[in-house]
């Protein structure tokens, strides 16, 4: 799977599972602060769906990585099975 | 002097025990009930820890195990209290619920993924059916109500119950709570990680919690009631609070401001101190959240004072609804037997450290002890925000009645769907981003919400706006909601369960499980407006949206609060409408939506801030009928209506119009006979031939349409009515 579709599919999961407007969620879109504010339950959501979809657990994994679609790209890329 | 509420029967079936003795026996001698989980499985879980009930003998296997758990201790409170038939048959049912129908939502689903029809399920999946079916096995036709605020909703039955007797609505309440162990709970609280790995130990590992279930049930009585035909009385209900902390959907206030405050609300109607209090059976669910927030409430309210606190849940586990009623039984044992239960679970290594947190107040550890107890309280604290405290005396105990003031509507709010867009005799509400910005709710409030959170979140700030209130520090904690709803938040929890029919219980969602709880849409509603005030939800059928209004005029005369909201609100959805041409609930009715919203008022505030004043509440009156012969339904709608008008000191003559939203099918006729033989002549009107059934909503809707009227003078006075499972709620405006 290349880059892009990681982060469509990470962006479907966002407006499937989250209910965000899919108008706001560009790549580069701040998840937990500035107009999405998503918290503590929202991040547990993302790592479920994250590890049900790339088998990738960012369980207690730095926040930084949690920034915006392109962050949880580069670390699913980085952290998936070949 | 107020009238005094006292403890005349206990029942009780909970992991610990199937009855009171073997219950209490446990209780003392600190045995557990938690082990491996074996009602479902929990493969891929990283916990497997429940306390589960296991009893040959539960009755009435037609309904759902909320309501059978609830009708065994039931059983055992009217023969504990030892009332004669026709003692038993005027008594009402108040039993609160976090959960409701789960358990039969998970069987009708899993049936259905096997290939396999179980249509006899749907009648039980509402929170609504607990209560009438209690009444109807047992054969109680007095007031009925189902509190479903989470884990607060057991404690606040029994407060709802002392204050129905307090307005005159009877005189003997079966009061508790009730919930099973389900799929659902446990997927959710594993979604959330709160579950704990080992058995819970509250205030000690602080690592989670552990899932139980049960029901415990008190006969709450009239003390003149009680003394007149010779009660044995336990306990006397000396006082009780209700509050919202208005800061979380799931975690509490860290700062404990609201736990702390309605344990001063407590302390309050009661009128006794800190100090008074012997032993605190505290909420000790054992989340980190939870047992750092009451560690600090416990510390602030109590340090200095000769107090004991232990969690029982440490035996129990969380019994979600039944909770704070299983703790109540608790409570009330220890208050009659001068025994203080403990917290098991330590080791000597917890015990030496305990002291660290623990400071100088008493934690009873491991072994039960014996103490003086002339007060006790007994606390639980809610998803959704919603916290509750009520204190148990051994001796009699007299507080002040406050001076009753007139209450008024000052504001509505009214989202309903037009029938006339109906599709397929279904009829929706459609609510966009730009519905929800132009009244100033931001993305990550909105989002949160399902449908049924959406519509009471318009139509209550849609209320506030019309009343042209503004919520500040001065006001937050005199501004309270009840909600009525008949089949809450069905979607999102049917939605949730499908998804663990399907993959199992790893497969919670932690997004949606908030919202499965009933009183998710009040609670952020509360979060939203900042509202900290008295809150619930109420689910019993239709009438529901008109019972929110009488019971939030029951709150007004408490005096803790000046403002209180009263709403109506259901969902519509393809699930919804599924159900109900399924079970035929709905008739051949159009199915609506929506959510309707009063605003309720002292005159007093009202005068203070010179509002408009719509109408003025006159009277109302709430009855049931269990569905006999000897009291049918058609005469439960009778008395309500005698009864509100008695209450209203007005004649059936002096009333202008009618507002009925009575039921679908056969039994509407009757009721519409009813009302044609009290009012000869007089118009009925119905909303819901414009508006589809919206249920709950359409019940309050009358509330609104008959007030507006009034402040139109297009008439003087109103009596408006309404139906739902078994139950009637008849309101006079003026």
């Amino acid at each position: 799977m290349n880059k892009e579709e990681v982060a469509a599919k990470i962006k479907d999961m966002l407006v499937e599972s989250l209910r965000i407007p899919e108008e706001l969620l560009s790549n580069d879109a701040e998840l937990f602060g500035g107009e999405i504010g998503l918290d503590s339950v929202d991040s547990l959501e993302i790592i479920s769906g994250i590890d049900d979809m790339f088998g990738v657990n960012m369980t207690g994994v730095d926040k930084e990585n949690f920034r915006d679609i392109n962050s949880l790209t580069n670390y699913v890329m980085e952290h998936a099975e070949a | 002097m107020k009238k005094r509420c006292v403890i005349t029967g206990l029942g009780i079936i909970c992991p610990v025990g199937n009855d009171l003795e073997e219950s209490w026996n446990s209780i003392i001698s600190g045995k557990t009930g938690l082990a491996k989980v074996t009602t479902f499985s929990t493969e891929g879980c990283y916990a497997d820890l429940g306390g589960e009930v296991f009893c040959d003998n539960l009755p009435a296997p037609e309904y759902d195990r909320s309501a059978r758990l609830c009708i065994k201790a039931a059983e055992e409170a009217l023969h504990d209290a030892d009332l004669n038939s026709e003692e038993r048959s005027q008594a009402g049912v108040i039993v609160g619920s976090c959960i409701g129908g789960a358990v039969s939502i998970d069987e009708y689903m899993t049936a259905q993924k096997e290939g396999a029809e179980n249509d006899s399920r749907i009648p039980n999946m509402a929170a609504s059916s607990i209560a009438n079916h209690t009444a109807a096995y047992l054969n109680l036709n007095g007031v009925t109500a189902n509190i479903v605020n989470a884990c607060a909703a057991g404690t606040m039955s029994i407060a709802y119950a002392c204050d129905l007797i307090r307005s005159g609505e009877g005189d003997i309440f079966l009061a508790g709570g009730t919930d099973p162990f389900s799929s659902l709970a446990f997927a959710g609280f594993h979604a959330l990680h709160a579950l704990s790995e080992e058995c819970c130990s509250p205030f000690n590992h602080s690592h989670g919690i552990t899932l139980g279930e049960g029901s415990g049930i008190l006969v709450v009585e009239e003390y003149e009631h009680a003394v007149a035909r010779g009660a044995k009385i336990y306990a006397e209900v000396a006082g009780y609070g209700v509050n919202s902390d208005a800061y979380h959907i799931t975690a509490p206030d860290p700062s404990g401001q609201g736990q702390m405050d309605v344990i001063r609300r407590a302390l309050g109607s009661a009128e006794i101190e800190p100090s008074d209090i012997s032993y605190v059976n505290a909420h000790g669910t054992g989340t980190p959240k939870n047992d750092e927030a009451e560690f600090l409430s416990l510390h602030t309210i109590f340090d200095g004072t000769d107090v004991s606190i232990s969690s029982t849940k440490s035996m129990t586990g969380h019994c979600l609804g039944a909770a704070g009623a299983v703790e109540a039984v608790f409570t009330v044992k220890a208050v009659s037997e001068n025994v203080l239960p403990p917290t098991i679970g330590y080791t000597e290594e917890d015990r030496l450290a305990l002291p660290e947190k623990a400071g100088n107040l008493d934690f009873v550890v491991n072994e039960s002890r014996n103490k003086e107890i002339a007060y006790a309280m007994s606390n639980s604290f809610a998803f959704g925000g919603t916290n509750a405290s009520i204190i148990f005396s051994k001796d009699k105990h007299e507080t002040e009645d406050g001076k009753k003031d007139k209450v008024y509507i000052t504001g509505y709010g009214k989202i309903m769907s037009d029938a006339e867009q109906a599709v397929d005799q279904v009829a929706g509400v459609t609510l966009d981003m730009k519905d929800f910005t132009e009244r100033g709710v931001k993305l990550g409030i909105f989002r949160k919400l399902d449908k049924f959170g959406q519509l009471q979140l318009v139509s209550g700030i849609d209320a506030f706006n019309s009343a042209g209130i503004q919520v500040t520090e001065e006001n937050e904690r005199r501004i309270g909601t009840i909600i009525g709803t008949s089949a809450g938040p069905v979607t999102e929890v049917s939605n949730f369960q499908k998804n663990i029919v399907d993959k199992g219980c790893t497969a919670g969602s932690a997004f949606t499980f908030p919202n499965t709880v009933y009183n998710a849409a009040g609670g952020h509603f509360s979060i939203f407006t900042g509202t900290k005030g008295y809150c619930a939800t109420v689910a019993n059928g239709t009438q529901a949206g008109l019972q929110s209004v009488a019971y939030a005029c029951d709150v007004l005369g408490k005096g803790n609060e000046d403002i209180m909201l009263a709403s109506g609100t259901d969902e519509g959805s393809d699930m919804v409408s599924y159900f109900y041409s399924h079970s035929k609930i709905n008739g051949c009715r159009i199915l609506g939506e929506g959510s309707s919203t009063v605003v309720l008022e002292t005159g007093s505030s009202a005068d203070k801030r010179q509002a408009h004043k719509y109408a003025e509440v006159a009277g109302y009156a709430l009855t049931h009928s269990s569905g006999t012969n000897a009291y049918t339904e058609t005469d439960a709608m009778e008395a309500a209506v005698v009864k509100a008008l008695a209450n209203a000191g007005m004649e059936a003559g002096q009333i202008d119009r009618i507002y009925a939203v009575t039921n679908n099918h056969e039994q509407g006729k009757n009721e519409i006979g009813v009302l044609e033989k009290h009012f000869p002549g007089k118009t009925i009107v119905d909303p819901r031939e414009q508006t589809g059934d919206c249920r709950a909503a359409s019940a309050n809707a009358i509330i609104v349409d008959a007030a507006k009227a009034i402040d139109a003078s297009e008439i003087g006075t109103a009596l408006t009515v309404s139906y739902g499972c078994g139950s009637y709620t008849a309101i006079v405006l003026k």
